[in-house]
């Protein structure tokens, strides 16, 4: 037994208590209401649903959703998000970028990008309705130019992107701001000193604002991500209902579908067990990037 | 210090037993002999006051003691509700269902009406769509199903005889081509963003496309997905899509209810709409007047078909299984459709009620068809597939129309969900 362990042994017993005590009241209340219902809906999703309520099925569901071609699409559609990530970043860096280089306007600009940011999903949602709608102004405009007008939520071939471009327009005035905020950081000098070396723009944000930023892009990165997997569900209820064909649904929308429309809970728990896994390995993901980015101070 | 350890252990225990209480003092009220709680999302629409206030008069004659609350819910969340409920055994004591997989799907959670409602079997029509295994689960309120309605006024401009419209497919197409021509509006107004518009068409025409004998077997459960006709039905939607016979974008246009304000504002002559509810005679005689609203039965497609109305019980209300008196909230479910209440339905929200005795005289000529093909009717061809069948024909008749699935690919795919 070590010294420290036997000084401690030696307090009285209420206070050693204390200690357990006065985290009990947050740990009580994780355990009862984020840990429990998570295994009580994990230990769910291994029951049937209708006729078979109850009685466990071992893997059935989650066999069921391997084969079901429109859980597999939403999965595809979590892996484009992934992809079109790297856009959802760079619209709002360059236009920071922009801003605080003090382009003519910029400081209109500031106010009107972080705008759309204020809105509710379901506003935003229904104002791109009556744009993107086949007989609306967008297509108006494709017309004047010549060109064909596009079915935007109609098509599934574009649908997803449509939303997702909905996303990044509606939500990126946030990701500017901190990106600003990230740039208040940004050693002055170091810009005038590549300015009067004569580069260029692009050799600018390449050699000197990317370096001087890579903390508040990973951080970007990180807020994006999560918006994108965890806060889509508004404009995707709004805009197409995970239509046409199921080409815009995500897991969560799915989530949704089997439980309330289809009346399949225990399906809908294994769905959303195998979400929570997506987001688990994210997370961690995340967290490493930002734990690494930390150290480098 | 051991006084503050014993405080922290009097706070976590005094926050531990509110919390329980708050967590376990659910809806207890709800089973108690002295109230019923009833659940639908139609009591706060204005146009159903006078209904819900005439049933419940005749409830209280019934049973003075017991008192009887509407909880009116948002129709798009109705089921993910219920659906809670009935996963933790507490809710509401009747509750409104749609007719057909809604109800079937739940009747685990429901009492069997049988014995309660042989009364109504009579004057009540639509018992079907409320019916699982032989059994009543349901008593029907109104009626729906998917008249063919047609622009009279469009009819009339482009030199047609609108009292007379076209009876076979050919002649419905050549008829459309004419109104296009003269008046630029399209022949079908088809919101399909849903995925809701395959169900008015497979309902709309597969009578004038499946045999008699076809139609039959399909209600009973014998689905034959491979058969000709049945391979008719999805080719004419794709065809009828391809052709320019719907508006465009139909697979963004929501059926609810961004595609009847179309056929409202006269941009297309014809639409599967709805008897009852919205997107039916009542309101597009508010726009179009009600002598301009015409009734057709489906075109005929194929020889022997003989067109029909299709419909089923539309909305009604069930009891639920964990009720403390099944007996006295049947008597509210029969309270509901009793027929004065149920006449105040029909005059005042223009549904067409499950009541038969009820007169229909003094409304529109639409109502009047409507009414007139109730006898040689048949059930909705789309009510006896399952929810989860409906939806993927839903998502698989958008992929159909944005070229994404051929109609082969997507008939294998019905028929395997239909046998599950």
């Amino acid at each position: 037994m070590t010294p420290r362990r036997a000084a401690d042994d030696r307090r009285p017993l209420g206070d050693r208590l204390a200690a357990y005590v006065l985290i009990a009241p947050a740990a009580v209340v994780l355990v009862v209401f984020r840990l429990w219902p998570l295994l009580l809906g994990v230990d769910f999703s291994f029951t049937g649903d209708g006729d078979q309520d109850g009685t466990p099925v071992g893997f059935g569901n989650y066999s069921e959703l391997l084969h079901d071609p429109y859980f597999r699409i939403a999965l595809r559609n979590v892996g484009w998000l992934v992809v079109l990530l790297p856009v959802a970043v760079a619209i709002p860096g360059l236009l920071a970028t922009f801003i605080f280089l003090k382009v003519p306007g910029h400081r209109l600009y500031r106010s009107v990008y972080f705008f759309p940011a204020v809105l509710s999903p379901v506003i935003v949602g229904s104002i791109f309705n009556l744009l993107l709608s086949y007989d609306g102004p967008l297509n108006k405009l494709l017309a004047a130019v010549g060109m064909a007008p596009v079915d935007w939520l109609g098509d599934s071939k574009t649908a997803l992107f449509t939303v997702v471009g909905v996303h990044i327009w509606a939500t990126f005035g946030m990701a500017l701001v901190v990106f600003l905020a990230g740039f208040a950081t940004l050693d002055p000098s170091l810009l005038d000193a590549a300015r009067s070396d004569g580069a260029s723009l692009v050799q600018l944000i390449r050699h000197v604002i990317v370096p001087g930023l890579s903390r508040t892009i990973q951080f970007v990165f990180v807020t994006t991500m999560i918006g994108l997997l965890t806060s889509m569900f508004g404009l995707l209820y709004v805009m197409t209902s995970g239509g046409p064909g199921g080409s815009t649904t995500l897991p969560e929308y799915y989530v949704w579908i089997q439980q309330g429309q289809m009346n399949r809970p225990a399906l809908a728990s294994a769905a959303s067990t195998v979400l929570f896994l997506i987001m688990l390995v994210v997370g961690l993901g995340q967290i490493a990037i930002l734990r690494r980015s930390g150290r480098e101070d | 210090m051991k006084q503050r350890a014993l405080w922290s252990v009097a706070v976590v225990a005094a926050l531990a037993l509110t919390g329980c209480g708050s967590a376990a003092g659910g809806d207890k009220t709800s089973n108690s002999g002295g109230k019923l709680v009833v659940w639908d999302w139609k009591s706060g629409d204005k146009t159903a006051a006078n209904y819900i206030a005439k049933a419940k008069a005749d409830f209280a004659r019934k049973h003075p003691g017991v008192t009887v609350e509407f909880v009116n819910q948002p129709f798009d969340q109705y089921y993910t509700l219920l659906g809670t409920a009935i996963q933790s055994g507490k809710g509401p004591d009747v509750m409104m269902f749609n007719g057909g997989g809604q109800i079937r799907d739940r009747v685990n959670a429901l009492v069997p009406l049988d014995a309660y409602v042989a009364q109504d079997r009579q004057r009540l029509a639509g018992w079907d769509a409320f019916s699982k295994d032989g059994k009543i689960y349901g008593a029907p309120v109104t009626l729906q199903g998917h008249p063919i309605y047609y622009n009279k006024s469009l009819y009339k401009q482009a030199g047609l005889d609108p009292e007379h419209p076209a009876t076979t497919w050919d002649g419905f197409v050549k008829d459309c081509g004419t109104i296009t021509k003269a008046t630029k509006a399209t022949c079908f107004a088809l919101g399909n963003k849903e995925g809701i518009g395959i169900q008015f068409w497979l309902s709309g025409m597969g009578s004038g496309i499946l045999s008699p004998q076809e139609y039959d077997d399909w209600i009973a459960g014998k689905r034959d997905w491979t058969s000709p006709d049945v391979k008719k039905i999805f080719d004419l939607w794709k065809q009828a899509n391809d052709a320019g016979l719907n508006n465009k974008g139909a697979n963004s246009t929501a059926m609810f209810t961004d595609i009847f304000s179309v056929f409202d504002a006269g941009k297309a002559a014809d639409i599967i709409g709805l008897m009852s509810d919205i997107g039916h005679w009542k309101d597009f005689g508010d726009f179009l007047k009600p002598e301009n609203v015409g009734v057709m039965t489906a075109p005929v497609v194929t020889a022997g078909a003989q067109p029909s109305l299709p419909y089923d019980g539309g909305i009604g209300y069930a009891v639920a299984n964990w009720t403390k008196d099944p007996a006295v909230a049947a008597d509210l479910v029969r309270s509901l459709t009793s027929t004065d209440a149920l006449s105040a339905f029909y005059v005042d929200a223009g549904a067409i009620a499950s009541d038969t005795t009820i007169s229909t005289a003094s409304a529109g000529p639409a109502v009047g068809t409507i009414v007139s093909e109730l006898k040689a009717g048949k059930p909705a061809l789309h009510v006896a597939l399952s929810s989860k069948t409906l939806d993927l024909m839903g998502k698989l008749s958008q992929q159909i129309l944005d070229g994404s699935v051929g109609v082969d690919d997507a008939l294998r795919q019905l028929a395997a969900s239909d046998k599950a």
